[in-house]
């Protein structure tokens, strides 16, 4: 059983135990759709959505639920509030579903939600369950915005299709490709850890 | 109860919920997608053959869709054709407005490309090489002019502007119009652009 | 040739890793070592050509004819955990120190965005059978040469002087990066 405060159990989705950060979790679409921020915004939107109802469900029914069998229903709960975000943004925002493609049900996979369940949902409150899983959604959607914002400004020169970049900038496409992803993420996890150290050395 | 009696009870519970869930949300958005689908189709085919009022889906293969766009009077007054092919980098699809004597090509659109960002993406640009496309005549075969030139009047009759830099893409894009332009005049001559009674779908 | 294509493709030209982005756990978990590394890549190759066939099974025989799409996201995960927890057992009772090695990184297949990845996209591009196995084994591949050649490096990496921040999994992205950046050199090798 938890034993934070409810304010830390939100804030430490946010960086001491941000999902990606730090956790290392959920990299795939964190790579994937950062090179535009407004489908990276789309993406940690969806990801929040389908963490938070499945939170809710696994720890509402975590009792009735036999150990053996918890991974499958998990899995059965999380796939299907994927498939409802899924063709919820088909139905009402078809741009944003295009340009997302197959990542949106690839949440379904994203370690970060099933590593909750297992780790969080299925021991705690509905309560607790809640917030943990709003303070992660959070930490992933900044992450999501941090890294996505760093690609699109420097790999086009804009921020959310706005030209934010005068004239004078020439833009690092690789920024957006492949390549782009690896590299700032790489970089972002160094100044990370950096931080962390330096603020460990200082207590 | 024994375990496994339950953890069969378990599963088959939370897959039924599951499943008639589902089957909800696929009944309140299937109208909705499918409309957005339709909805993308008519905005392109209106772009490519300007004054369509209704537009018709007149043949099918693979990697190739006819639609024919006809007046508010019936009339047909010219064909989209939405092609696919390789091109540098990833598939490339088109859609292409010709008159219904297939000698004139109103417009060109780029509809899907996964090409170089800032380099072969440049295909789906209007200044730099979409506009050259617009009435353009092509009842001869259409090349490509290497390197490219600044203004349209330097073009030849069949000739279209090459993208600086994006000689491949440029090029897939121009082999994908003559052929998709071919198999459409063959499938006019073999009488398989005839229309039919339903409406785009 | 089109099978040729499509396998080649997805080897070097849309790796599974260095282009779409999949399989990054994994790949950063376990590529410490050549020999964990060639073990994890061939189980996921396995993994993936059985899925492809199970999945293209179910999505033409069951869920297409009965216009149940819509269930194709739960009916796909379901089958990859399963099929990893028979591969699981499998290796369990085969080879028990191989199933020592890959330790919690075998259950984590599941969780693998590259096989459900391809399972979707099988089902999105409409493969026939035989073009599903190509996509599948040719994408296991990928990940699988993406996965060696990072351990490769990383062997040696060790043996350097990496900054203390980087160490991990900074070093490993950034050279995610670099390989991502040749591997683009691959591009228009397909007509």
């Amino acid at each position: 059983m938890s034993t934070r405060s409810i304010g830390q159990e939100f804030v430490k989705g946010l960086w001491d135990d941000n999902p990606v950060f730090r956790q290392l979790l959920g990299l795939c679409p964190t790579l994937a759709v950062t090179g535009w921020v407004i489908n990276g915004l789309a993406m940690g939107l969806a990801t929040s959505f389908v963490l938070i109802f499945s939170s809710l469900v696994v720890s509402s029914i975590k009792k009735f639920i036999p150990n053996q069998v918890r991974i499958a229903s998990y899995i059965v709960i999380i796939a299907t509030f994927v498939t409802i975000a899924d063709r919820f943004m088909a139905a009402f925002f078809p741009l944003i579903s295009k340009s997302l493609g197959p990542y949106i049900p690839l949440i379904v996979v994203n370690c970060i939600i099933l590593g909750r369940q297992e780790a969080f949902s299925s021991k705690n409150s509905v309560g607790r369950s809640f917030i943990d899983a709003l303070g992660m959604s959070s930490g992933f959607v900044l992450a999501l915005l941090i890294l996505s914002s760093i690609r699109e400004v420097l790999g086009v020169g804009t921020f959310l299709g706005l030209q934010v970049m005068g004239t004078w900038f020439k833009p690092w496409i690789i920024m957006i490709l492949p390549p782009g992803a690896f590299l700032t993420l790489g970089i972002l996890l160094g100044i990370a850890l950096h931080i962390e150290r330096k603020t460990k050395a200082r207590k | 109860m024994s375990l496994s009696a339950r953890m069969i009870i378990v599963l088959t519970f939370v897959g039924l919920l599951s499943g008639s869930f589902l089957a909800t949300v696929d009944l309140l958005t299937k109208e909705r997608i499918e409309l957005n689908r339709q909805r993308e189709i008519e905005e392109a085919i209106l772009q490519v053959v300007p004054g369509t009022h209704s537009s018709q889906k007149l043949y099918e293969e693979k990697d190739l869709t006819v639609y024919g766009g006809k007046d508010k009077k019936g009339i047909l007054i010219g064909f989209a054709i939405q092609a696919s092919g390789i091109g540098f980098q990833g598939k490339i699809t088109l859609l292409l407005g010709t008159n219904p004597s297939i000698k004139k090509i109103n417009s060109l659109k780029v509809i899907d490309q996964k090409e170089t960002p800032g380099l072969g993406a440049k295909i789906n640009d209007r200044e730099s090489f979409l506009k050259f496309w617009d009435n353009k005549d092509c009842s001869n075969l259409l090349t490509l002019r290497k390197p490219a030139v600044k203004t349209q009047e330097e073009l030849g009759y069949s000739e279209i502007n090459t993208v600086t830099g994006a000689t491949i893409s440029s090029e897939a894009v121009l082999n994908l119009v003559n052929s998709s332009l071919n198999r459409l005049r063959q499938l006019e001559k073999e009488g398989e652009l005839s229309s039919e009674e339903q409406d785009v779908n | 040739m089109e099978l040729v294509a499509i396998f080649v493709s997805a080897i070097l030209i849309n790796n599974f890793v260095l282009y779409y982005f999949l399989g990054i756990c994994p790949f950063l978990g376990v590529s410490k070592k050549i020999s964990s590394a060639i073990s994890m890549g061939l189980a996921v190759t396995f993994v993936m050509t059985i899925t492809a066939v199970v999945s293209w099974a179910i999505n033409h025989w069951i869920l297409i004819p009965h216009k149940l799409d819509y269930l194709q996201i739960v009916s796909f995960i379901l089958v990859i955990a399963s099929l990893v927890q028979l591969v699981e057992m499998f290796i369990r009772k085969m080879s028990p120190p191989l199933y020592q090695a890959l330790g919690i990184y075998l259950p984590l297949i599941t969780t693998n965005c590259s096989i459900m990845f391809l399972a979707l996209l099988a089902a999105l591009r409409n493969y026939s059978l035989a073009e599903a196995i190509a996509f599948g084994v040719g994408s296991g591949l990928g990940f699988t040469l993406a996965i060696i050649l990072m351990a490769g490096i990383r062997e040696q990496l060790d043996l350097a002087d990496v900054p203390e921040p980087l160490k991990g999994a900074g070093i490993a992205l950034i050279v995610a990066g670099i390989m991502a950046l040749a591997f683009m050199g691959f591009i228009g090798m397909i007509k």
